[in-house]
């Protein structure tokens, strides 16, 4: 087991792999009761064709990841995971996004059982024509839920206008035709090539022993069955955004917008996390709480409610910036009137490094939290950040302003979401 | 954790030691007995003190003070607890030894700015701020039906009985809007301050002497006001036929809404057998209503039921389609009247009583939940956290049959979604 310091946080993470690929990351705490676990694996809406092992081209139905998400909880012995939990006290649940999928339990007590029975629960499938059936009328209803959502409905729309090819054009539970089509035996081909060992990994945060946890985990799932993950279809996604502008109708009083930046990264000579903190760096000053721009949208009464918030694929960083207003057309003025215009400020610059610092210290109190930026690390980058407060301590305005002057600001999209 | 109540004469005071968390959190509460006529105005007057003050005459600028002070985190809400109205003021901020000397001190000194130090002028607020957050209230309350969950859940309290606290608005109401300048939403704030009861927490790793002269050298309130009314509200009698009501929204889905509510529990039943019956009801993934609305018949993707003690009211929430109406509502009351004829295990029992005692025990793992609990017990006279778990576990199936019987399903509401899927 390896030991790594987070630095500045006066926190220790251990690390260890398993000769068949797993990998485990436990940050264990002395001061807290509670625990947080995590079992991910590398599988998620983004892949939409592999070839499975040995076979043809494979494509499965859309949504599958978030279905097989849903099915993994049905378990041979008729027990679900729920039950199982609630006898602890304890709660679990699991989420599917465009990169991974995550099983997920959080309690106080029964620590070393329960870590037991998620790892058997994600490794023992259970798939009948019954069980997939029922499952498809409950992600119906979860599909319509979202898509009842003016803000959800729009930025898919946006997606659709940023991107050309991408899978994030798409909903990651897919829809309820797409979904009616899966079969037990697309799920059992999706499980078999994604959940494996060597692309899956643990996360453990909050009050336990990482010893034996460790143990535990090796007793459960060591082998030396180092199986490959298959070869996902790769999809080239231009620069370029797709279309310029989309009016929508949707169920909404007050009209949405979104406006997409899309920036091609492949220019930028520097790692992806120093990057991302640039990029995010120009957003919160120009368009975040203290920005001119907020106050100006404001004082002039356009502005209603303003997000802003960065998604990341091969090449391509895209800055979205979503809200809603009586006067659509004028706040959409006014963005790119920012993009056209792009300012930023030292003193500002300075001030949001000493908040990001700020937040990583307090970001530590949350073992969840904790939880989730490790597993965004790995997903992203392939690695655990442990140094992220010097890093940005050493961020360079200059370094800002340098990354700036290459950003092609007329690349975006636009969309307008208006009453039926 | 450690809690010291101080009665302090014009408010009290909880001061809540912890070394669990690097922050230190300061929440100021004011309680008042809710009013419809007056809801709107509290909901400026919080937006407002928002926006400016005197010595930050701008949101920006109130904005850059709390990044400058290590990111002091800085919200403000409204919320009515059962016959009340309370309005919090929380700031949550890093401790001094993280970040630099009396950054702490300063960031209290910010909040009681904001508090007692409005941007004020001929004693009304300025013009241009109060047409803004008239403006913004309005675009709230005319955007209410974007969220359809929030909207059928007001709509089910408007119908179940529109006299009732139940019924009120959060949200405010557009009628009063016109009624509001900027003089008199400078009285209602001074009635907040100088009328409203007050509670102040502050949870961390704190000297007790030290905080205590903090707290009294900036939060001063002049009069000595405690709560007379009970929070606790009595419904109308139920009805015998129930109210079935349905609107239509143009969505794919409907939002169902159901209020049942309770009537002569006792101490006992309120704040032990109920709660772990609606547990087993409806209180999660384990839940009787999630296990058979959901996993069993597939109608919906979320199914709930919420046990509000203040508005002795079970509420029941599920997402489904408009075609599973009558099926979900014949599972939903089949599910209901075998809570009353005891048609649970001993194991359903047992896990709900983990669970409550787990979320006792570590209350102390979350400063909010820490705060509200001590809110609770004050204003419910809950027994201490040691009680409460040793009179959890002595609880019998025969009391929660006993006081499910309480429950009466009483009106339901259907946001009837008419749209057809897109695909």
């Amino acid at each position: 087991m390896k030991k790594i310091s987070l630095k500045g946080l006066d926190m220790t993470l251990y690390t260890e792999s398993l000769s068949n690929g797993l990998e485990i990351y436990m940050l264990p705490y002395k001061n807290k009761k509670n625990y947080y676990v995590s079992f991910a694996t590398r599988y998620g809406s983004d892949v939409l064709e592999f070839t499975e092992m040995g076979k043809k081209n494979y494509k499965p139905p859309l949504g599958i990841a978030h279905f097989l998400e849903h099915k993994m909880f049905e378990q041979e012995s008729g027990e679900d995971p729920f039950s199982f939990y609630a006898k602890s006290g304890t709660d679990c649940n699991a989420c599917t996004s465009c990169t991974c999928t995550q099983y997920m339990f959080w309690g106080t007590k029964n620590f070393n059982k329960n870590l037991e029975y998620l790892l058997r629960f994600v490794t023992h499938p259970y798939f009948t024509d019954q069980n997939v059936k029922k499952e498809k009328g409950i992600i119906a209803e979860e599909i319509k839920m979202y898509n009842d959502i003016p803000a959800y409905k729009a930025e898919l729309k946006l997606r659709n206008c940023l991107y050309k090819n991408s899978p994030r054009r798409l909903d990651i539970a897919g829809s309820v035709s797409e979904i009616n089509k899966i079969t037990k035996e697309d799920l059992y081909t999706c499980y078999n090539n994604f959940y494996i060992p060597s692309n899956m990994f643990i996360l453990i945060t909050g009050n336990f022993d990482p010893d034996i946890a460790c143990e535990i985990i090796r007793n459960e799932l060591d082998s030396n069955d180092r199986r490959k993950v298959p070869k996902i279809k790769k999809i080239v996604e231009p620069i370029k955004v797709n279309k310029d502008k989309e009016v929508i109708k949707g169920n909404v009083e007050i009209p949405r917008i979104g406006v997409g930046l899309k920036i091609g990264t492949k220019v930028f000579s520097m790692e992806r996390f120093e990057l991302s903190l640039y990029l995010d760096m120009m957003s919160t000053i120009v368009f975040g709480d203290s920005s001119l721009f907020k106050e100006r949208v404001r004082d002039k009464k356009i502005l209603t409610d303003l997000g802003c918030g960065w998604e990341n694929i091969e090449g391509i960083s895209t800055l979205y910036v979503t809200g809603n207003s009586i006067k659509p057309d004028d706040l959409i003025s006014e963005i790119i009137n920012e993009f056209n215009n792009i300012n930023v400020d030292e003193e500002s610059f300075n001030r949001i490094k000493k908040v990001w610092i700020a937040r990583e210290i307090k970001g530590l109190d949350d073992i969840e939290c904790m939880a989730d930026n490790m597993c965004y690390d790995l997903i992203r980058y392939r690695k655990v950040i442990t140094n992220k407060i010097d890093i940005i301590k050493n961020m360079k305005f200059k370094t800002l302003k340098d990354i700036i002057k290459k950003i092609d600001f007329k690349n975006y999209s636009i969309v307008k979401m208006e009453k039926e | 954790m450690k809690v010291l109540n101080k009665d302090l004469g014009s408010y009290k005071l909880h001061l809540i030691n912890t070394d669990k968390f690097k922050t230190v959190t300061v929440k100021v509460v004011f309680h008042t007995p809710i009013k419809k006529e007056e809801i709107t105005k509290r909901i400026l007057v919080t937006n407002i003190l928002l926006q400016s003050s005197k010595e930050y005459d701008s949101r920006r600028k109130l904005t850059i003070e709390s990044e400058n002070l290590y990111s002091a985190d800085l919200g403000i809400s409204n919320q009515r607890l059962g016959n009340y109205i309370t309005t919090s003021f929380n700031l949550q901020v890093l401790m001094d030894k993280y970040t630099e000397e009396n950054n702490f001190e300063k960031s209290l000194d910010f909040l009681q700015e904001i508090i007692f130090n409005p941007d004020i002028e001929n004693k009304a607020f300025k013009k241009e701020k109060v047409d803004y957050v008239k403006h913004d209230c309005l675009v709230k309350l005319n955007s209410i039906k974007e969220s359809p969950s929030k909207y059928s859940s007001i709509r089910l309290g408007e119908i179940f009985d529109s006299k009732s606290p139940i019924s009120y608005r959060m949200v405010g109401y557009s009628d009063d809007l016109d009624t509001i300048d900027e003089k008199s939403l400078y009285e209602s704030y001074l009635d907040m301050i100088n009328t409203d009861y007050v509670d102040i927490f502050v949870v961390g790793d704190f000297d007790n002497k030290e905080m205590l002269g903090l707290i009294k050298k900036y939060f001063k309130f002049k009069k000595i006001k405690k709560p007379k009314k009970s929070y606790i509200l009595k419904n109308r009698t139920f009805r015998i036929r129930r109210n079935f009501a349905k609107e239509e929204i143009n969505n794919t889905q409907s939002s169902l809404a159901i209020a049942c509510p309770v009537y002569k529990l006792t101490k006992y039943e309120r704040d032990y057998a109920l709660v772990l019956g609606n547990l087993i009801f409806g209180g999660g993934a384990d839940s009787k209503l999630f296990k058979d609305v959901r996993e069993a018949n597939s109608l919906c993707y979320t199914i709930r039921s919420f046990y509000t003690k203040m508005d002795n009211m079970i509420t029941i929430k599920a997402g489904i389609d408009r075609t599973n109406y009558t099926k979900a509502i014949t599972i939903i009351t089949k599910k209901l009247d075998e809570m009353k004829k005891g048609k649970f295990s001993d194991e359903d029992i047992n896990n709900v009583k983990e669970e409550f005692i787990n979320a006792l025990e570590s209350l102390d793992e979350d400063e909010s939940m820490m705060i509200n609990d001590v809110m609770s017990s004050d204003i419910l006279e809950l027994d201490d956290i040691k009680t409460r778990i040793s009179t959890i576990k002595k609880v019998k199936k025969s009391d929660i049959v006993k006081a499910f019987r309480k429950v009466h399903m009483d009106t339901v509401f259907l946001l009837e979604g008419v749209l057809d899927e897109e695909d």
